[in-house]
């Protein structure tokens, strides 16, 4: 159970020690801020908002910061902060989108920009269904992953909107820290509500291959990568850290990940997703 | 690093084995390090408090090397792993 608690606004006043952790904008602008306080921790996204996020992950309070809506602490709290309170109840949490086809997910993962959001869409506008556009949390069934469906909508730029997207395409109010819009899922496009097994995990290159080029990982290789592409909120706390670690090798040990470059370039999307469907099946998709 | 040289791994730093090979992680950091079967019974090796000459000791009883080969080869691990801050000398 996740319990979030919308505060009234309040100025973001001086904290009284040094973060422990920043995450950064590429110009090393300060993005997040981790904080502890007492036993819980205090995320700061500044001149936005502070969320606190007990100690278990299970509780979060937003305070607003002066001025911003409520619907941007909302989204705040959906795509950034909850994935970190998850961690903290032992989940496990990527950055990384997720579709259904076949019956199965297919997952892309990759940092910001690399295109998780657009090839989700993509997919979801074609006649098949995405479980989230980032923030994938996966639980363990049996020897097997589950994805879990995350909010029905999907973040994107621009460029990909009008190159997906038909017009008329409800969506969210608009946030005041990105330009990204936030679209609904429904008809155009479309949403898998129930949990579907974690069939491939696909990394997303930068985008220098000239045609759609899948490799496998090594276990050794897809651990790395599954690092690198989780969220964890406290990375001091050994135990956690250590248990963070053993549940990563034991899904890093299964024979489904991938790299995966393509050209990024709208016009070749369907090319990109056939090339994955067809690689997914090749590979033995069940229903 | 010398073939006289103790190592120690801090406390930070995890270790697991998948398929063949094994990861060293600093977490913390974010730095890694992917190892084969022979470099990860080198550093098992280097874990368990023995000079680096002592580590080529245990290493030729596992191995067909010559000592020379093995000497250079656990040297230039360890030199790598305290770049990376996986290792500090003990």
């Amino acid at each position: 159970m996740d319990e979030f608690a919308l505060e009234p606004a309040r100025a973001q006043a001086p904290m009284a020690g040094a973060p422990f952790h920043v995450w950064v904008f590429p110009d090393s602008t300060p993005w997040t801020e981790f904080h502890r306080s007492g036993r819980n921790y205090l995320l700061r996204f500044p001149e936005l908002a502070d969320f606190e996020v007990a100690r278990d992950g299970r509780t979060v309070r937003a305070w607003p910061a002066p001025g911003v809506t409520e619907e941007t602490v909302r989204h705040l709290y959906l795509n950034q902060v909850l994935p970190l309170a998850q961690s903290r109840q032992g989940k496990i949490v990527f950055h990384a989108s997720a579709v259904e086809v076949g019956g199965a997910a297919l997952a892309f993962a990759g940092e910001s920009g690399r295109g998780k959001s657009t090839l989700a869409a993509s997919f979801a506008v074609s006649g098949a269904r995405f479980l989230t556009d980032d923030g994938l949390l996966l639980e363990p069934r049996g020897a097997e992953w589950l994805v879990r469906p995350s909010h029905p909508s999907i973040r994107l730029w621009e460029d990909s909107q009008e190159a997906l997207i038909v017009a008329g395409t409800p969506t969210a109010p608009p946030v005041s820290y990105t330009s990204k819009a936030r679209f609904l899922a429904g008809e155009r496009v479309r949403f898998c509500s129930e949990p579907r097994r974690l069939h491939r995990m696909y990394f997303l290159g930068a985008g220098a291959a000239g045609a759609p080029r899948i490799a496998p990982l090594r276990p050794a290789e897809a651990l790395i990568e599954l690092v690198g592409h989780s969220f964890l909120l406290d990375i001091e706390e050994r135990e956690q850290l250590a248990a963070h670690f053993d549940e990563l090798s034991r899904l890093a040990a299964a024979p489904i990940y991938f790299r995966l470059d393509f050209p990024r370039r709208y016009a070749e999307l369907a090319g990109v997703r056939a090339a994955i469907e067809a690689h997914a099946r090749a590979e033995g998709v069940t229903a | 690093m010398n073939l006289q040289s103790k190592v120690a791994i801090p406390e930070e730093v995890m270790t697991r084995r998948v398929g063949d090979e094994t990861v060293i992680l600093d977490l913390a950091t974010g730095t890694y390090f992917g190892l084969d079967r022979v470099g990860a019974d080198m550093w098992q090796l280097m874990g368990e408090g023995r000079t680096l000459a002592e580590v080529c000791d245990a290493m030729q009883a596992l191995y067909e090397a010559t000592r020379e080969q093995l000497e250079r080869d656990v040297v230039e691990l360890a030199e790598k792993l305290r770049a990376q801050g996986l290792i500090r000398a003990a």
